[in-house]
């Protein structure tokens, strides 16, 4: 083998150590954002004991999640049961190969990066319809059923509204479509609609308020969740909340300009003062979208089932595959 | 030569119970219990069905499955069910076929244990029963009992009694907005409403001295007279009242959602309703103008001026506006009840232990929930020799069966909280 295969190896292998070990404090970080900002808005205090001002009460969720027993119900599908979890959490680790974090600061740079997330990141879908079957429970069952309708009917909307500004740049791979963006503005204003979808959708993929009727506290009790206790429902949490961040940067590095500044200073950062600078915006960029997901979950309340469906098949779809064909006769018309 | 013995191991206590249950379940002739049935998937369908032939026609309806359908448990241990009620929910995919409520997981005895107490003490045991009107649980018995006794409560104690209990049901109703609000998702009005609730709480405390069983009417009266803590705590409490109920407002009647899921969303009809003996908000958001205030005025209510509101409906968004409706009046009549306060005493003379002269008497209120009313029978005897109450949440869980199906298993926690029933006071 030659050393730059070699080099590649251990460059992807460090790569992806980084990003596992980069979920965890992600997911604590959200977490803790989570307790306190809608504590806030419901005029309360959160949690503050746990540290100054109660720091860590996220962590300290962490570690109860750990050193809680782990139970099987009786009935369920040992091996299914088991894998359900890894395999949820998989699918969001996995699509932050291609976050691209800063200029040099991605996993792997591919040349289709735009559909390899798109295609990893719709399998937590799987899990959790595993983990709805294998349950053994009516409630996981409904709800492992209802994410399986919910995440398919989703995705294409989703795929949908970001082919226009594929279109639009002409690329499929992350850090060239922000170099289109460097040059012609970010795509929030080429592709408006697009942006619209991506973000309604994107929530609704990600089970998130409004769309979170997967859990649906109110009615199936935790959903597929049901059955699931100690780490094994931890590695759910945490694959809900990282995949909230992934989703929130790759909204910001599709349509916000990812790691570029708002303003063209400094226009050219090289080597790692300017990989330090694209991941301080990207970020920050994200983390507005992530709080954005926060407040909307203190505000609004669940959407239902049917109408959910209703809006993906009968709204969404049409209108991206509208927007889809706009742009594409504006790209051909006047050259871009 | 000694053997040593070897000690017999000590059974575990459940296998114990297994076996006996098993020995009971095959004399009593009845299967073996669902635990014992392991395997494949095979039994999915049986779980939840009782293991007992039906007892009456309706139990062999609901629990007779066809093809293609399932009995989901909901409750009595489940997030939204508003206490310990339990459904039993017959569902074809999400689609609810029927629905079965069972009652009594928070069966007190209640009446029971009134007909063994004195009249004076049957206030403290009717408290528990609507926990969130309780001031309207003390009301009804304290009139039905003064009707005994041939005595009548001073003005300013009656103009008390309609104080607190508008207060309690402006409380109420503020509630009912943030659960039926948390039962569809929306986690910020409910912690609105109970900033609504505790300011109620802690004037009702300043009055009566305890913040959630008030044990505060008597017969013949009230246990103590307003005093300043109370009086300034109302006025601080009255200026921002209006402007918290349009806070949690902001949030919910305009939402997009909120309206999506509520308008038409089980529809009662004024006929139906009075048909299963539904009343107060629910009555009347069906369009059947019936109030107990208005249509057999009591207490204080003849003197003061309010609107009978209705609203044409009869959905689940009619029922959330016609309790913000209340809620105004209610305020209005709190105004109202402030401005004409006579002075005098808050208790009329009653004799320590009285044996009032047999008889009966009947007594209704207008209580957030609806018509709440107790009949009392005296033998001349120091207790009560019947002591009947009738709850209006327990009554207006018939409509569920009536309403459910045809909607969604996501429906039945909205439509059940747009009927606002307390436990305590179903199960009493």
């Amino acid at each position: 083998m030659d050393t730059e295969l070699l080099l590649g190896i251990g460059r992807f292998l460090l790569a992806t150590t980084l990003l596992l070990l980069l979920t965890v404090p992600t997911a604590f970080v959200i977490i803790q954002m989570e307790l306190k900002v809608i504590a806030r808005m419901n005029l309360r205090l959160g949690p503050n004991r746990v540290g100054p001002g109660g720091l860590f009460q996220s962590t300290i969720h962490g570690f109860k999640v750990l050193a809680k027993e782990d139970t099987i119900p009786d009935q369920a599908d040992n091996t299914t049961f088991t894998l359900a979890p890894w395999m949820v959490y998989m699918a969001a680790a996995m699509s932050m190969i291609v976050m691209p974090f800063a200029p040099g600061a991605i996993a792997a740079d591919f040349s289709i990066g735009i559909v390899y997330f798109f295609a990893v990141i719709g399998l937590s879908v799987v899990g959790l319809l595993v983990a709805g079957w294998a349950s053994y429970n009516k409630y996981s069952l409904l709800g492992g059923l209802r994410s399986a309708a919910q995440m398919v009917s989703y995705e294409i909307p989703l795929t949908l509204s970001v082919v226009g500004a594929v279109v639009l740049a002409g690329t499929l791979s992350f850090s060239e479509l922000i170099g289109w963006q460097r040059e012609h503005g970010w795509l929030f204003i080429w592709q408006p609609v697009g942006l619209v979808i991506f973000y309604i959708a994107s929530l609704a993929e990600i089970n998130r308020t409004p769309f979170d009727m997967i859990e649906a506290d109110s009615e199936l009790v935790a959903g597929p969740f049901t059955e699931y206790s100690g780490m094994r429902f931890g590695f759910f949490f945490f694959a809900e909340y990282v995949a909230l961040f992934i989703m929130s940067g790759i909204l910001i590095s599709l349509f916000f300009g990812g790691w570029l500044a708002p303003w063209p200073f400094p226009a050219q950062l090289d080597g790692f003062a300017g990989t330090l600078w694209g991941i301080l915006w990207f970020f920050l960029k994200t983390y507005i979208f992530v709080f954005v997901a926060v407040w909307l979950r203190a505000t609004l309340p669940r959407v239902r089932v049917d109408q959910l469906m209703g809006m993906a098949w009968k709204v969404m779809l049409p209108i991206a595959l509208v927007n889809l064909f706009i742009t594409a006769i504006v790209v051909v018309v006047f050259d871009l | 030569m000694t053997t040593t013995e070897r000690p017999q191991p000590i059974p575990d206590p459940i296998d114990l119970d297994r076996a006996e249950e098993a020995r009971l379940r095959t004399a009593a002739g009845l299967s073996l219990s669902v635990t014992q049935r392991r395997g494949e998937y095979a039994g999915f369908e049986d779980i939840g069905l009782p293991d007992r032939p039906p007892q009456t026609e309706r139990e062999a309806e609901v629990y007779t499955l066809d093809e293609g359908e399932m009995l989901l448990n909901m409750g009595p241990q489940h997030p939204s069910t508003h206490g310990v009620m339990r459904l039993v929910v017959k569902l074809r995919g999400e689609v609810i076929v029927d629905i079965d409520p069972v009652l009594g997981y928070l069966h007190r005895g209640i009446e029971k244990l009134c007909e063994n107490a004195t009249y004076t003490t049957v206030m403290t045991y009717v408290d528990p029963m609507d926990y969130l009107a309780v001031m309207h649980n003390e009301h009804a018995p304290a009139m039905a009992f003064e009707k005994l006794y041939g005595i009548e409560a001073p003005k300013r104690a009656e103009y008390i009694r309609a104080l607190v209990v508008e207060l309690e049901r402006v409380a109420s109703h503020g509630l009912m907005m943030g659960f039926l609000s948390l039962d569809m998702g929306g986690l910020t009005p409910i912690l609105y409403a109970f900033i609504n609730r505790d300011e109620v709480v802690d004037l009702l405390s300043a009055i009566s001295g305890q913040r959630m069983l008030f044990n505060f009417f008597r017969i013949g009266g009230v246990n103590w007279d307003v005093n300043d803590e109370f009086l300034s705590r109302l006025g601080t409490w009255r200026s921002h009242v209006l402007k918290n109920i349009e806070m949690n407002e902001h949030l919910i009647t305009d939402n997009e959602i909120f309206r999506g899921r509520t308008i038409g969303m089980g529809v009662l009809s004024g006929r139906d309703a009075i048909a299963l003996g539904v009343s107060g908000p629910n009555l009347r958001a069906s369009g059947v103008a019936f109030d107990v205030r208005k249509a057999h005025p009591y207490s204080i209510y003849r003197e003061l001026e309010f609107d009978l509101i209705t609203q044409e409906s009869g959905d689940v968004y009619a029922r959330y506006l016609q309790r913000i409706a209340e809620i105004k009046q209610s305020i209005h009549l709190i105004d109202q009840i402030i401005d004409r306060m006579p002075h005098g005493p808050v208790q009329a003379q009653v004799p320590g232990i009285v044996r009032p002269r047999p008889g009966r008497a009947y007594a209704a209120v207008e209580s957030p929930r609806g018509l709440y009313s107790v009949y009392a029978i005296s033998d001349g005897g120091p207790t009560p020799y019947r002591f009947r109450m009738r709850d209006p949440s327990f009554i207006s869980l018939q409509a569920l069966p009536k309403l459910m199906p045809g909607h969604l298993v996501a429906d039945t926690m909205a439509v059940m909280a747009s009927f606002d029933p307390v436990m305590g006071g179903v199960d009493k």
